[in-house]
């Protein structure tokens, strides 16, 4: 033992002895989990609630071994799945680019801000029927649900973020006679970084609110259409199910944008 | 250390803009006229609001629409004519010490890994060595405004431009880094202007303080500063320089009553 250990406060984490602490994020995210769930599971078994209306934590876990083991479930979330990644990663590319330019170029921002701010303020609900008349309902309609549905906050939080930079930097990047591309890869471009960022996330989530609209509307397959049908037939159990699986995206999708925010934003001091 | 070149020449410069809210032209600098030997130190001091900033972004060529002419030392081969150490919180967050201290080699066209081996004999200057990876918010104060004077000297300006650096520090670290900047002048033989509004620190740093009258901006005086170098910071303490301070305080007061500012 070194003097150095023992000047340390005792490690009071048995799971600290092999050298892992959980973080208190995960601690607590994880006590909220265990009495949600444990309330849930005594109020059905203790018949507080009918089964149709509530299910329970077990009976769910029964349905998705079920469908996961007969495979149904599998179909749906490939579906799914393709419907978001194509609208999404259309949506990013078309976003960040627009936003960008909009941001840059004043006279652009002149011409579509109109169009943006209505687009934006009109539920993407009430242009599926339109959607479906111009694109059918294959897969493209699906994928321009998702795409219209995370489009706008994209853009919107890139155009606020290329107006981010404090007019300083942009008064160091003239005074040492940067050219315009310098400019905007030195200043504007980092400086819009965790408003891209902040789009992104904010994108990702209703690009999952797109698949589930498109797939309740117009719809065989998919994880929301799974939702949709499982309601009708009173099968609460593989409801629940697919709200499931919509939620487990919506945290590895978080997860991972956290991680791209921690590899873009080691220049910040960290908030906890 | 005075050369015979002149470093900057000013002729007539009267700067005015239009302001938004009001549309009146106002005007923010009457006339400037002024020479400054190669080598030397010269402080712009005045009251707040006087235009001496303004005079500092023209000569550092960030406002153009000004009357009168601007005269300065051509740059040297590598080197630039001018480079200008900002107030406080201008160094890029998202840079490290390094990269910010390199930036205005890179907006020349040189290699990251050419302007980076220039900048690191800077940085050692500066008193930074260590500190390279490091980010602006991981820095004090002091040492921020030690990086922000790196970046400037990397690019061999031949007049460096000041504007007020040290406002936003402490007092007690505002008088290391003016012992400091001294230091570092002497080893780095720069012209300088700089801006402040602190008479001590103008007088303790130059070889003449040009005192500036309120808005709109002109002359009125110049006032040489014989005091022998290299100067300790107890020099402040000695009665020549307590005179000149003096000296300096009645005259901008004389501006700040005729303003209706008193004890602004």
């Amino acid at each position: 033992m070194t003097l150095g250990s023992l000047a340390r406060p005792a490690n009071r984490s048995p799971l600290g002895l092999l050298g892992w602490r959980p973080s208190e994020r995960l601690v607590f995210g994880l006590i909220g989990f265990v009495v949600v769930l444990g309330a849930w599971e005594a109020a059905s078994q203790l018949k507080l609630v009918k089964k149709v209306v509530l299910s329970s934590p077990s009976l769910i876990w029964d349905a998705a071994i079920t469908d996961i083991s007969s495979g149904v479930i599998f179909p749906h979330i490939a579906v799914s799945g393709t419907e978001y990644v194509l609208g999404l990663g259309l949506a990013l590319l078309v976003g960040v680019l627009l936003g960008l330019s909009i941001g840059l170029f004043r006279r652009l921002n002149y011409l579509l801000d109109p169009w943006l701010s209505a687009l934006y303020a009109t539920p993407t609900v009430a242009l599926v029927p339109l959607i479906i008349i111009i694109f059918g309902i294959g897969l493209e309609a699906k994928v321009v649900v998702v795409f219209i549905e995370s489009i706008f906050v994209i853009t919107v939080s890139v155009m606020a973020g290329v107006r981010a930079a404090d007019a300083v930097y942009h008064d160091v990047a003239q005074s040492f006679r940067a050219s315009g591309w310098m400019r905007f890869r030195t200043v504007t471009l980092p400086a819009s970084t965790p408003y891209l960022l902040t789009g992104v996330r904010l994108g990702t989530g209703r690009g999952i609110v797109g698949v589930v609209v498109a797939e309740f509307l117009t719809s065989n397959s998919g994880i929301g259409f799974y939702i949709g049908l499982n309601g009708s037939l009173l099968q609460t159990a593989r409801v629940y199910f697919g709200i499931i699986l919509l939620g487990i995206l919506g945290l590895v999708l978080g997860e991972l944008v956290r991680v791209v925010e921690r590899r873009f934003e080691r220049w910040r001091p960290q908030i906890n | 250390m005075t050369g015979t070149r002149t470093a900057l020449q000013a002729r007539g410069v009267r700067f005015g803009y239009v302001d938004p809210t009001s549309s009146e032209v106002l005007l923010a600098i009457e006339r400037i006229d002024l020479e400054i030997p190669e080598g030397q130190f010269v402080s712009l001091v005045g009251p707040s609001g006087c235009g001496k900033s303004t005079f500092l972004k023209i000569v550092n060529g960030l406002l153009s629409n000004h009357e009168g002419e601007i005269e300065l030392l051509a740059p040297k081969a590598k080197g630039s004519a001018h480079a200008m150490v900002f107030q406080d919180a201008a160094l890029f967050p998202w840079y490290s010490v390094l990269s910010n201290v390199s930036y205005g080699l890179m907006c020349q066209g040189m290699s990251k890994k050419e302007a980076q081996a220039r900048a690191m004999p800077l940085i050692k200057m500066v008193g930074l060595a260590g500190f390279e990876s490091k980010y602006p918010y991981q820095l004090s104060g002091g040492m921020q405004q030690r990086a922000n004077l790196a970046r400037a000297l990397t690019v061999d300006p031949e007049i460096l431009l000041m504007d007020e650096p040290f406002a936003a520090l402490d007092a007690q670290t505002r008088e290391l880094m003016q012992a400091e900047l001294l230091r570092i002048w002497a080893q780095a033989r720069k012209t300088v202007l700089f801006i402040t509004h602190q008479i001590d620190e103008a007088i303790y740093l130059s070889d003449r303080v040009l005192v500036m009258s309120a808005r709109p901006g002109r002359i009125l005086a110049d006032i040489p500063v014989d005091l022998p170098r290299p100067r300790e910071l107890h020099i402040k303490r000695t009665p020549e320089f307590v005179a000149l301070a003096d000296r300096i305080w009645e005259l901008i007061a004389t501006q700040l009553h005729a303003h209706g500012q008193p004890g602004a």
